[in-house]
């Protein structure tokens, strides 16, 4: 493995990371709290939920610490006023695009967007509410996707392509339209592609996709499986090369 | 959509998505051009999910992808198009010389009800066809004839300085010349 050691600069404190490291796993490795949502270990990275966003001097933009490769000499602040006023704002716009209601979820207590808005202390939104109307798909004998609960962070698309191959989901339509739909927007027990396998329920970070079964507040994800299949995966695949 | 689901793709057509597989074959980005030459080879200028799913299984491309990309630009119809497509622009300048009012009218006129396009609302995206089949009506963010506002595009002729009566003129002139 080419691990060229770099030093930089996290909130003041120098600490070494590994070229080709992304700012994230720098920080992470190094003890340091970056929220997430659509970042899951083991897949790969789009930058798309914006709550990682961390300062690096010498720029006035923020940057998505999940993306940005780290650099020698770069000085980062994982916190500040300014990044959990911007961090607010994009959990907030997420909580009004959909319908988020915590109390008769699924996913109560174990989710990573309400954990995100409570430690960020979002009490309310200073958004008008979307209120969509948007269906509930209960076609899959064993799984259940509502709409009302996802926050497109795309975790369930890449982890059917990546770790299992399927390719059952994609988002379709673009702005307030885009969905996750399975196959041609099929219902997704009518998928041909899905293996029900299950991996995009344990990735999703929301109540969004969930087994049956469960009443609200049961609903545990395990998402840390998925990151241990990928590693295995990639040990097996390098291994094999 | 669901009626479009169950039509069997004929022969015809899956020769001409076979052809249009064949020439971007081994392309990279080849999904786009698939697509494009197989709506615009369709009669009613749209890709059923038939075809779609054809296109799927014959390009090796998972089925999600294709959809998400053939809804994802608004250059791809998956509802059958009329014979007359009529795009008005809802840009800054047209809104504020009066395009909402020119749009309302022009629905009320072919009889497309008023529900339709309040449930689509000011969305960037408006797609409506006659029962018909003889108009559809689209909406555009911009021509980038602002100085020409409002601009409606009529089967890609643009016509400048709109109003209600010459796109009423207009309108009945292609319905009658189709007859």
């Amino acid at each position: 493995m080419p691990t060229k050691t770099i030093s930089v600069r996290i909130d003041g404190e120098l600490v070494a990371a590994h070229e080709g490291q992304t700012i994230l796993e720098a920080a992470r490795e190094n003890g340091k709290q970056i929220p997430t949502l659509c970042y899951l270990k083991g897949l790969s990275t789009v930058g798309a939920c914006r709550v990682c966003l961390v300062e690096l001097s010498g720029t006035d933009r923020l940057l998505p610490a999940c993306t940005t490769p780290i650099q020698e000499g770069m000085s980062i602040r994982t916190n500040s006023e300014k990044l959990t006023r911007y961090r607010k704002m994009a959990v907030e716009l997420l909580l009004v695009e959909r319908n988020h209601i915590c109390s008769v979820c699924v996913s109560n207590s174990h989710c990573e967007l309400q954990s995100l808005a409570q430690s960020l202390g979002i009490t309310h939104v200073s958004y008008s509410y979307n209120n969509p109307r948007l269906p509930v798909d209960m076609t899959h004998p064993r799984f259940v996707l509502d709409h009302n609960r996802c926050i497109l962070c795309t975790r369930c698309v890449r982890v059917c392509a990546e770790l299992e191959g399927a390719n059952v989901w994609e988002v379709a339509s673009r702005g307030i339209y885009s969905r996750i739909v399975s196959d041609l927007r099929e219902d997704w027990g009518h998928a041909k592609n899905c293996t029900g396998c299950g991996k995009c329920v344990q990735a999703c970070p929301t109540g969004a996709l969930a087994e049956k079964g469960y009443a609200v507040h049961e609903m545990v994800k395990q998402s840390d499986a998925v990151t241990r299949l990928a590693s295995q995966r990639a040990l097996g695949g390098n291994g094999a090369r | 959509m669901q009626s479009a689901a169950a039509e069997v793709l004929d022969a015809h057509e899956r020769v001409l998505i076979d052809q249009a597989i064949a020439r971007h074959e081994s392309r990279p980005g080849a999904l786009l051009g698939i697509l494009e030459a197989v709506q615009s080879a369709n009669a009613h200028k749209f890709l059923s999910m038939e075809s779609l799913r054809y296109i799927a299984t014959e390009t090796g491309i998972a089925p999600a992808r294709v959809y998400s990309a053939a809804t994802f630009f608004a250059l791809f119809n998956l509802l059958p198009q009329g014979d007359n497509v009529i795009c008005v622009c809802r840009g800054t300048a047209c809104h504020t010389r009066g395009s909402r009012d020119l749009l309302a009218k022009l629905c009320l006129d072919l009889g497309l009800r008023d529900r339709d396009l309040s449930e689509t609302g000011d969305a960037d995206q408006v797609s409506l066809t006659t029962a018909d089949r003889k108009f559809t009506i689209r909406t555009v963010a911009c021509f980038g004839q602002c100085a020409l506002a409002p601009v409606v595009e009529v089967n890609h002729h643009i016509l400048s300085h709109v109003n209600e009566r010459t796109l009423q003129r207009e309108v009945k002139a292609l319905a009658h010349g189709r007859k």
